[in-house]
């Protein structure tokens, strides 16, 4: 391996590079599904192979393949090289890095119990036995899930840095699928679309108690099924946990990503409303409103010890008391604010370009408490409980969310239950409706392990870290 | 690169690990190939990106217990790997008592999608084709920003049925969202040659379009007539297949056609395919089981004819072959139809805005998602040129709208469709459509 990466350095250096570096990288998934008690899909995959990225006459150019092998070195460092001298023909600038100090150093994620040294059977037993505790004479699907992923990478550059990583990701959670007369109603637990995910071993997992919360998740996918619809209106919200979570993804993190702001994603998934102007000044929300990019929380599906540039892992202040300070950044565009890179870089094999991802953005604690006291504190309005669907459109301003559930609140009271409950608004005048969020005791980290950019399509595991939150004056419902 | 050499490779490694393999039954698909994109922005090229690949799917029977593995590498020891996890896992799993075994080989038809050329083409022909879409925006002093992208590959199937197919392909695709101020446009074009498609053509459309579309104005949320174009077209089309066409979802209840084919679940006008061996589209001769791609009617004239299905699905469904319609085996979605078409009318474009009263012409969707799968309820945004129509003439540019709407249903309001179909990305090949009354429930500020 050593031989491998020291080979691609000296051929990038000789071809001339002014900028170069290789990632090493192996990768293992394992994807446990079971439905209705019985195993429905249970797969593995390995993938492994190195990619080069190259700065020549001032542009980028990157190879990747999968021959792990010596013998390929000089071909994939040859193909980046010529793909980048073809990038240098449409060129205005060239690309300049902001600086950092080369590291010889490695990383590995704090975990008790590896994912992929857990028995099948024993994994599948826990799945099997939560699906079967999920009963419903109108559960027609009762199921679990499990999914574990694990790299390994190495990283060098023409500068100098050195980097081993070895990254652990574990998942896992439930739903029941209520269907009857036309009407599907979803309940899941401890988060929708496969449960949530964190850095991290099975011990993750085991803590979730995915068997005894299962009947309480088929209970209330029955109960939603006779729910009536949520109301319209403009009301009082308060969010939780998992819901917040993808707010702040979709409204909050996608938009602070600066190659956005620059315009490099603007043919796909856009671009951003927070332009360079706004950074310092721009009321992003009101001041209970808190946000940082924290690389290095412990746990986050988003923590790291260097991003695939080399860059160490940070906490970024983005936002403070409501007002916008900050952007997640790479050594290309970090320059363009003034600053050095936020250490956000990160690609999604070997196979693709570093990109700037999420790392946890996190919503920090306020001073409302627990939920029930926030609830306790609301006379009327909604609590809106996991999410169900999500829009928003290329600047990042109209969104709209959908819930699996949703409570009546009165008189500090949870009362009737909703479904099919939507809610939707402006970025920037929803946060700033954001009166209260919840303490320190109510805070956790949720893992969002498919989230989708660049050309060729990549997909991230990030995180975000959230307490529950009360938004007022919130459009529910569309007006028909 | 010699495709026809690199299939019987492929063929030749897939039979090596279904003969040693120790399992009831053993499937392997095997993919090599190469894929490169050009992604330009600003009027520059930013991101340039090559990679070779394979990839083995191996899916394992024993006692009618399956396993999937899957590797990044055709090399002996790897796909060994492979096998044993994928025994593991059938070791681990339960017997599956309607198991139906692997299908047996049928007849494929041979589909001619290589095209050397676009296999060879260099990184400098992909900044060359961007540079034609750059010029075509520069002279509206506009800002082009989009893809060029080619690829090749060559796919093999074997079984210890007997299947044993192999096929080639190449793919080329590019796209632009150009941006004049605060107007913009888009326009793409796709196929499996890149010489087919014209940079000059898709950057003056997108050019166009943007410089048009500068000093959009709000216009109020409401129910408006809509023209759609065929990227909004391929959109809805593609989700609707998603939501609706899958024979997993619908033996799970968990479709909208669920128990209703030979129902009428839309307009009459409407009528949706699954062809992947017309012309037409990206073609495909076979699925990732190896059987034969056909001609499949999923909703004619508004009434639902058939859902996607792989054998496995077909089998549980009661019927004797699959629609060719599998997923490869590591995918838990299992089947989809993936070569969608909508049948056309008898107008113009042209002619179907100059027949609308008032109603917007909307060029494009983003990131739809769906609000309620049972009753096809989508939600989305407009973006790259939206545009008010009254009395049949573009009167201006209006901010982005969000739409909520149940797609069947609106698709049951169309009263006018071009003759024309457009291959658009998906693959889809639809006409343009106009549709009576789409919801419209949000604005935004631009």
């Amino acid at each position: 391996m050593k031989a491998l990466l020291e080979r691609a350095v000296e051929l990038m250096t000789q071809a001339g590079a002014a900028y170069g570096d290789i990632r090493v990288r192996e990768d293992r998934r394992e994807n446990l599904a079971v439905k209705n008690g019985r195993p429905e899909h249970i797969a593995k995959g390995e993938s492994a192979g190195f990619g080069v990225r190259v700065i020549m006459d001032g542009a980028w150019g990157f190879f990747g393949t999968h021959r792990l092998e010596e013998s390929a070195v000089e071909h994939v460092v040859n193909e980046a090289v010529a793909i980048a001298r073809a990038s240098a023909r449409l060129l205005d600038e060239p690309v300049v890095l902001a600086p950092v100090d080369p590291t010889v150093n490695r990383y590995e994620t704090p975990h008790e119990k590896p994912p992929f040294e857990i028995p099948l059977e024993e994994k599948i037993e826990v799945l099997v036995s939560a699906s079967k505790a999920m009963k419903g004479a109108n559960v027609k699907l009762a199921q679990a899930f499990f999914a574990a992923y694990e790299t390994h990478q190495h990283f060098a550059s023409t500068e100098g840095a050195r980097i081993e990583q070895h990254i652990v990701q574990t998942g896992g959670g439930i739903a029941a699928t209520a269907i009857r007369d036309g009407d599907l109603q979803v309940r899941s637990y401890p988060n929708s679309f496969r449960g949530n995910f964190a850095t991290g071993g099975y011990e993750y997992v085991e803590a979730m108690e995915l068997v005894d919360e299962a009947p309480r998740v088929a209970e209330e996918a029955e109960a939603l099924l006779a729910a009536p619809l949520c109301p319209e209106g403009r009301r009082t919200v308060i969010l939780d946990g998992g819901q917040l979570a993808l707010q702040v993804h979709e409204s909050c993190g996608h938009p602070i990503e600066l190659d956005r702001v620059l315009g490099m994603e603007i043919a796909y998934a856009g671009d951003s409303f927070l332009t360079l102007d706004k950074l310092g000044s721009f009321r992003y929300g009101s001041e209970k409103v808190n946000i940082v990019a924290d690389a290095t929380c412990s746990g986050g599906l988003g923590t790291f010890g260097y991003d695939d540039e080399g860059v160490p892992a940070q906490r970024t202040p983005i936002v403070e008391a409501g007002r916008f300070v900050g952007y997640l950044s790479s050594r290309e565009t970090a320059p363009a604010i003034g600053r050095t890179s936020s250490g956000a870089m990160r690609a999604s094999g070997w196979n693709r370009i570093p990109l700037i991802r999420m790392t946890n953005v996190n919503l920090l604690p306020g001073d409302a408490g627990t939920l029930d006291d926030l609830l306790a504190d609301t006379d009327a309005g909604l609590l809106m409980l996991t999410n169900k669907s999500w829009s928003i459109d290329n600047k990042r301003l109209n969104f709209q969310f959908g819930t699996e559930m949703c409570r009546e609140i009165k008189g500090g009271r949870l009362g009737q239950v909703y479904r099919n409950a939507t809610y939707t608004g402006i970025t920037p005048q929803f946060w700033g409706s954001c009166d209260a969020v919840c303490g320190h005791e109510a805070w956790q980290l949720w893992g969002t392990p498919n989230c989708g950019k660049g050309q060729p399509g990549q997909t991230a595991r990030v995180g975000h870290g959230v307490a529950p939150a009360r938004f007022r004056n919130v459009q529910v419902g569309v007006k028909a | 690169m010699n495709p026809a050499g690199r299939e019987k490779r492929l063929l030749q490694i897939g039979r090596k690990v279904v003969e040693t393999s120790t399992a009831d039954e053993t499937e392997v698909l095997l993919s090599e190939g190469r894929e490169f994109l050009t992604r330009f922005s600003r009027n520059r090229i930013h991101q340039n990106v090559g990679t070779e690949e394979v990839w083995a799917v191996v899916r394992l029977v024993k006692g009618k217990r399956v396993g999937v593995a899957a590797a990044s590498s055709l090399a002996a020891e790897a796909l060994e790997t492979a096998v044993a996890s994928a025994l593991a896992i059938a070791e681990a799993s339960e017997p599956d008592t309607k198991w139906p075994g692997l299908p047996k080989p049928r007849p494929v038809e041979a589909v001619e999608v290589y095209d050397a050329e676009t296999a060879e083409a260099s990184a400098d022909a992909r900044a060359d084709f961007a540079a034609e879409i750059v010029a075509a925006a520069t002279k509206k002093r506009a800002e082009a920003a989009g893809i060029v992208e080619t690829a090749e590959s060559s796919l093999a199937i074997v079984s210890s049925a007997g299947v044993a197919v192999a096929s080639s392909s190449t793919h080329a695709e590019a796209n632009t969202v150009v941006t004049c101020g605060d107007g913009s446009g888009y326009a793409e074009g796709l196929g499996t040659r890149l010489a087919s498609l014209s940079g000059r053509r898709i950057g003056r459309r997108a050019a166009l379009e943007a410089s048009i579309s500068r000093n959009p104005r709000p216009l109020d949320a409401g129910r408006y007539d809509v023209v759609l174009e065929p990227a909004a077209v391929g959109e809805w089309l593609q989700f609707l297949a998603y939501t609706a066409l899958s024979g997993k979802d619908f033996e799970d209840g968990s479709s909208p056609l669920s128990g209703r084919l030979g129902e009428k679940v839309t307009g009459e006008q409407v009528t949706i395919l699954d062809n992947a061996l017309d012309r037409r589209t990206i073609p495909q001769g076979f699925d990732y089981e190896g059987m034969p791609k056909k001609r499949l009617s999923l909703i004619d004239r508004g009434v639902a004819k058939a859902v996607g299905t792989n054998h496995y699905r077909a089998r549980r469904l009661g019927k004797r072959t699959s629609t060719g319609s599998a997923l490869p085996a590591s995918s838990s979605a299992e089947c989809l139809p993936l070569h969608l078409f909508l049948k056309g009318g008898t107008s113009s474009a042209r002619q179907l805005v100059g027949e609308m009263k008032r109603g917007l012409l909307i060029t494009r969707f983003h990131y739809t998602n769906i609000l309620d799968p049972m009753k096809t309820v989508l939600t989305g945004m407009t973006r790259d040129g939206t545009f008010l129509v009254e009395n049949g003439r573009v009167v201006h540019p209006v901010r982005n709208l969000r739409y909520t709407e149940n797609v069947l249903e609106a698709l049951g309001r169309i009263d006018g469709m071009s003759r024309k179909l457009t291959l658009v990305a998906g693959p889809c090949v639809v006409p343009t459509v106009r549709i009576k009354g789409v919801q419209f429930t949000g604005t935004t500020e631009f």
